[in-house]
């Protein structure tokens, strides 16, 4: 009994099944031919001059300026920085772009074209190079650095192994032997000396004149004439 | 010849002095040298004199204390030496005179010895006399040395007699020449 009311039941939809499949299909149909058509009319309409025209008026529009100007006033950037940092698409796309062949390309064209060249050659000449060594030796930083460097025990050891090394002592005594030494060393006596004996000569004159004026004092007559500069060095 | 620096009127000399700065070369006065600085130069000079003859005597006197020679030789080597010394003293003094004028002490002091009026060096003829006259000025107690204190040109009686003058010397710059006579130039 149960099997006869199963198939009562279902016989219906059977048939409604098979009378309706066809115009389910030419419903289906109809839909694809209007979406196709539509795109179609879509097409027509983005490729016309028409279109292209209303996108250049509204782009010169001060509705644009206007509404970016809005957008990048308002949260927007924001937002769109946090979503770029939270789907890292910097991280992608710097490492898509490393990857990639295009960066060897770029490395290899540089390379070529010299530009490596031409950029150290600027920065030693420009005077960058000598306001940022300036900045660096006069900077505080450097001196901790340098005071650090030279209580270090490592100058000590460094001394100390210098003073062992024969080759030092061999390099002094060329030194101290060399012409130019040895000739600045007697410049410098002979330097002292010519201090001593310009001021000797120097005495000596006013004691020349010293003695003159007293000499003609006790006579009683006239002083003696100016005498011109000593020609001394 | 009169000097040079008594021919150049004393406008000339302003304007020289004016547009080069200093004298014309030639034309400015002499820095006469007074008593103090002669006497530290002659005393330096004398030293030099003294230390070398010593230096001398002391080796000869060493090189003859080994060898035994009779008490007239030895007088005679004495008196030897007394005729070097007193000739290496003259020498001393004549060739510094007559060459430029400076002797060891005077380039010290910077001062040199010249011809009163042309500011040549002297010859060897007039340096000999002009130690001459120096010793002479020297025997009445220096007496003859007092005029360098009253003198315009800070002369002595020596300077006067040889003709001569003490003035500044510029280590830099050389003494000038004597001038040749042009018949002296032709020959």
């Amino acid at each position: 009994m149960r099997g006869v009311d199963d198939v009562l039941v279902r016989l219906p939809q059977a048939v409604a099944t098979v009378v309706l499949r066809p115009a389910v299909g030419a419903v289906r149909l109809g839909g694809r031919a209007v979406e196709g058509a539509t795109l179609a009319t879509v097409d027509v309409v983005l490729g016309s001059r028409a279109a292209t025209e209303v996108v250049d008026r509204v782009l010169d529009s001060a509705l644009v300026r206007h509404a970016l100007s809005r957008a990048l006033a308002g949260p927007l950037v924001e937002e769109v920085s946090r979503e770029v940092v939270r789907h890292r698409v910097l991280e992608r796309t710097t490492e898509t772009v490393l990857s990639g062949p295009a960066m060897d390309a770029i490395v290899e064209r540089v390379l070529a074209e010299g530009v490596v060249e031409r950029a150290v050659a600027r920065v030693l000449e420009g005077p960058e190079l000598e306001r940022v060594a300036g900045a660096a030796i006069d900077s505080p930083a450097m001196e901790r650095l340098v005071a650090r460097a030279i209580d270090s025990r490592l100058v000590d050891e460094t001394v100390a192994r210098l003073l062992e090394n024969e080759d030092l002592w061999v390099l002094v005594e060329e030194i101290a032997q060399s012409p130019a030494v040895t000739d600045a060393i007697t410049q410098q006596s002979m330097g002292f000396a010519d201090q001593v004996a310009d001021g000797m000569r120097a005495r000596s004159r006013s004691a020349d004149a010293w003695l003159e004026r007293a000499a003609r004092r006790a006579l009683r007559r006239p002083p003696a004439p100016l005498p011109p500069e000593a020609p001394d060095r | 010849m009169p000097a040079r620096a008594r021919i150049v009127p004393e406008r000339a000399r302003e304007v020289a002095t004016r547009v080069h700065g200093k004298a014309m070369p030639g034309t400015e006065t002499p820095a006469y040298q007074g008593l103090v600085t002669r006497t530290i130069a002659f005393a330096v000079d004398a030293a030099v004199i003294n230390l070398v003859a010593l230096a001398v005597g002391v080796a000869v006197g060493l090189a003859l204390s080994i060898l035994d020679l009779p008490s007239g030789v030895e007088t005679a080597l004495y008196a030897v030496g007394g005729v070097v010394y007193f000739l290496w003293t003259v020498g001393y003094f004549v060739t510094c005179w007559s060459a430029n004028g400076e002797t060891p002490g005077n380039r010290l002091l910077h001062i040199r010895v010249c011809d009163a009026d042309d500011g040549t060096p002297l010859s060897p003829w007039r340096s000999f006399l002009r130690l001459v006259f120096l010793t002479l000025a020297a025997l009445p107690l220096f007496a003859g040395f007092l005029p360098i204190l009253f003198d315009d040109r800070r002369r002595g009686l020596h300077d006067m007699l040889a003709g001569t003058v003490v003035v500044g010397a510029d280590p830099a710059e050389p003494p000038r020449a004597k001038s040749r006579s042009p018949s002296a130039a032709e020959a």
